[in-house]
């Protein structure tokens, strides 16, 4: 079948069977091995992806179903050779070990910093509960997403003041 | 295996009359069961872009849910949520984030698994589902729909369209809590979802369903018959979860035996009982 889908920003078309999963004609195809294959059933979040901006398992999505979609993949996320400051943040926090997991957790990470800059830890858990992590133990993980949503939030344009504020007296 | 994505209910009743053609919505168990040789359809239908099948609508008279809705998308629905919290706090339990971007109510139905967790509030709320595709269009109660493990109501030819609401009570108190071994990620090894509605201190409306405890998720028609007329006290609570635990038809699998599935299930009705009624967390 022919597929066509925007890939980490760029278009993309390839030929592949009906039965391919994304998960193989991103590896095996368009040579993206980034996006590990740990399970195959869903349960570990190693594979993870961005479908249309949401994560979803690539080894439970067919290739025809990502047909006229955005992927993001863990190769997207990088400016070249600017680490994106969640991967910065998890290798400052020592939150890798073997790495298998990393993309689909630091893929989880952006999705969930992007729809909230400032989540609690309970929130950090249920968004990473997708996501197996067989060497760190998970404190180090968490640590990283924390700095990550520090920094980021340390690099969004400060929102404008409301006019009201400004003319407010300081109550101190 | 072929595959076609059909964008209407119309080449959709067409593709299914094919032989071999199984339906596809977010594939999240279907991908697990072709992955295990399970099944092997010589054509997935592939329904997720059907917009009439993702609309979901809710009234004063209830809630129409398409089949093809998402349970992310149901969860972002916050009329829903707010109108039926049984259903939004079971599906914010099931699965992960990335299975809930994909599940939908339909699939979780017509899976027809023991332990779908949709299922359990469905039931509560006495939900009806409509099947086209067949010689006419048909509405049946859930509990007719689901017939036991991997068997339902559908015809060759037939899909289910639509899951039907009717409007809630204000009062009722939900409850759900699914007993697995983690929280996350987990198949019950029992679960309890329930509705009960209070006046003047007795019950007045109770509604109790149990997961992974029989062939099919269930309503606990003989504890609700007990309970409904009668304020919560230790004595009744003990007779409801004897009770529940006569209900149910579990087996025994590498998850947990029959007899502790048993025993969770009266234990989870004794503790919706408990917190409903206002009574003390009994001692463990
Ligand atoms: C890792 C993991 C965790 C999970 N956790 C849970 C959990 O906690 N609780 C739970 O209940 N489930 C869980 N599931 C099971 C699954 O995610 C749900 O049952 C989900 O709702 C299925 O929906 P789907 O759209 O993905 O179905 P699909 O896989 O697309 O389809 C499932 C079955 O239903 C049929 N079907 C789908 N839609 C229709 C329709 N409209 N008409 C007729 N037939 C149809 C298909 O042909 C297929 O036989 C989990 C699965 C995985 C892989």
């Amino acid at each position: 079948m022919n597929i066509r889908f925007r890939l980490n920003g760029r278009e993309v078309e390839i030929e592949a069977g009906a039965d391919a999963r994304l998960l193989d004609v991103l590896r095996e195809d368009l040579h993206l091995t980034g996006t590990k294959e740990g399970c195959g059933e869903g349960e570990c979040g190693a594979c993870t992806v961005l479908l249309d901006g949401q994560p979803v398992n690539s080894c439970l999505l067919l290739a025809p179903q990502a047909d006229g979609c955005d992927v993001v993949t863990i190769e997207g996320l990088a400016e070249g050779a600017h680490l994106h400051p969640i991967q910065e943040a998890f290798v400052e926090e020592g939150a890798v070990q073997c790495g298998f997991c990393t993309p689909g957790f630091i893929l989880a990470t952006y999705s969930l910093l992007r729809a909230n800059p400032e989540p609690t830890d309970e929130e950090i858990l249920t968004a990473l509960e997708g996501n197996l992590c067989r060497c760190t133990g998970y404190s180090r993980i968490l640590a990283a997403v924390r700095l990550a949503a520090a920094r980021l939030l340390a690099q969004r344009p400060a929102a404008p003041q409301p006019v009201a504020a400004a003319e407010t007296p300081e109550a101190e | 295996m072929d595959y076609i994505r059909v964008t209407s209910e119309d080449e959709l009743a067409t593709a299914l009359r094919r032989d071999g053609a199984v339906l596809l919505a977010g594939g999240t168990d279907l991908m697990v069961k072709m992955r295990g040789w399970a099944i092997r359809p010589s054509l997935l239908v592939d329904i997720s872009r059907v917009d009439s099948l993702r609309r979901v609508s809710t009234s004063s008279d209830g809630a129409v849910i398409g089949s093809a809705a998402r349970v992310a998308d149901l969860l972002a629905n916050s009329t829903l949520c707010v109108r039926y919290p049984l259903l939004a706090a079971v599906l914010r339990s099931l699965g992960s984030v990335q299975i809930r971007n994909r599940a939908t109510l339909g699939g979780n139905l017509a899976n027809a698994s023991p332990a779908a967790d949709s299922a359990l509030a469905l039931l509560a709320y006495d939900a009806r589902v409509s099947l086209a595709g067949g010689a006419a269009e048909r509405t049946l109660p859930l509990a007719e729909f689901l017939q036991g493990p991997r068997r339902t109501a559908l015809q060759h030819g037939e899909y289910l369209r639509a899951i039907d609401l009717p409007a809630p009570r204000a009062d009722w108190i939900p409850f759900f809590h699914k007993v697995g071994r983690r929280r996350a990620l987990t198949i019950a090894i029992a679960s309890v979802a329930g509705l009960l509605a209070f006046r003047d201190g007795d019950i007045v409306d109770a509604r109790l369903a149990a997961g992974s405890v029989a062939p099919t998720p269930l309503r606990l028609h003989s504890v609700e018959q007990l309970v409904v007329g009668r304020h919560v006290d230790d004595a009744l609570v003990a007779t409801a979860a004897a009770t529940a635990t006569r209900a149910v038809a579990p087996i025994a699998d590498v998850r947990a035996t029959a007899s502790y599935r048993r025993e969770v299930a009266g234990e989870l009705v004794a503790r919706f009982l408990r917190e409903a009624g206002g009574l003390a967390p009994a001692s463990l």
